[in-house]
């Protein structure tokens, strides 16, 4: 019988949270990609108690839910909530067209200097992080106009 | 083996999420954009749009699947986070059972609401 399981490859533990080295725009991503994972976990779990445990008590109880929650502090948490869903949500598709071999490109010879499967995907990843920023800017610019 | 399983249906609610958060979060926030299409989605916090929104099946249908999806892909990624920590097989066990705990937990509150409102 085998206890342990098998080691595992690349295994940093917990200081690979911290630093893992050699960060390139795809290192930073993935801990923007933690992140952010992490925060909308926090906010799901509120969302749910508000949306379930004081919609259940009636209207009134949801009436001075949402007043609570139409605080501006609250507005400018929801503001964060929909970029961090935005970059969560694209950088995961990124992840995913890599991760099902999507768009690898054409194979090439391995000439000096040497392109990589990373550094072939990394103008196609700088184009993402763009509309990551336009996104997060049009979504403030609709904010600031009063409209959430 | 598992582990693949686990990681490819990460992969596939997360594509899932993309869309049905996308609908939940244009119906609350962008409504300038609806009313562009032909479609009132003011004031979608109010007692008014809320009850409208949960007398309809395909909403509770929507949001309970994303509730599924979503919860899944938090609490998966939750885990594969949390081990890290640890190379231990008896922790992992011991992570993975607290993590279905939580998912049937909030998974059974975040469906009794909307079909209790539902069925009246």
């Amino acid at each position: 019988m085998m206890k342990q399981a098998q080691p595992r490859q690349n295994y940093l533990g917990p200081a690979g949270w911290v630093w893992a080295g050699k960060y390139k725009l795809e290192r930073y991503l993935y801990l923007l990609h933690r992140v952010t994972g992490l925060g909308l976990i926090l906010f799901v779990l509120v969302h749910l108690i508000m949306t379930t445990v004081f919609r259940i008590q009636g209207q009134d109880i949801w009436e001075a839910t949402m007043a609570l929650l139409h605080n501006p502090w609250f507005k400018i948490g929801e503001y964060l909530v929909v970029v961090a869903f935005s970059l969560h949500a694209l950088n995961g598709l990124r992840l995913i067209i890599q991760e099902l071999g999507f768009a690898l490109g054409k194979p090439t010879p391995p000439i000096y200097p040497y392109q990589d499967a990373l550094r072939k995907k990394r103008p196609g990843t700088i184009v993402m992080v763009a509309v990551i920023i336009i996104l997060a800017a049009a979504f403030l610019f609709d904010f600031l106009q009063g409209g959430w | 083996m598992r582990r693949t399983y686990l990681w490819f249906f990460q992969l596939v609610t997360g594509a899932l999420i993309a869309v049905l958060l996308g609908i939940h979060i244009v119906v609350q926030h962008f409504d300038a954009i609806l009313v562009f299409f032909g479609v009132d989605a003011a004031q979608s916090t109010s007692w008014a749009a809320m009850t409208a929104r949960a007398s309809q099946g395909i909403w509770v249908f929507i949001y309970i699947a994303l509730l599924a999806v979503g919860l899944y892909h938090g609490i998966n990624g939750l885990r594969n986070i949390i081990l890290e920590v640890t190379r231990s097989t008896r922790a992992e066990r011991a992570v993975t059972w607290a993590m279905i705990v939580i998912g049937i937990i909030f998974f059974a509150g975040g469906t009794y609401v909307p079909v209790a409102l539902l069925t009246g």
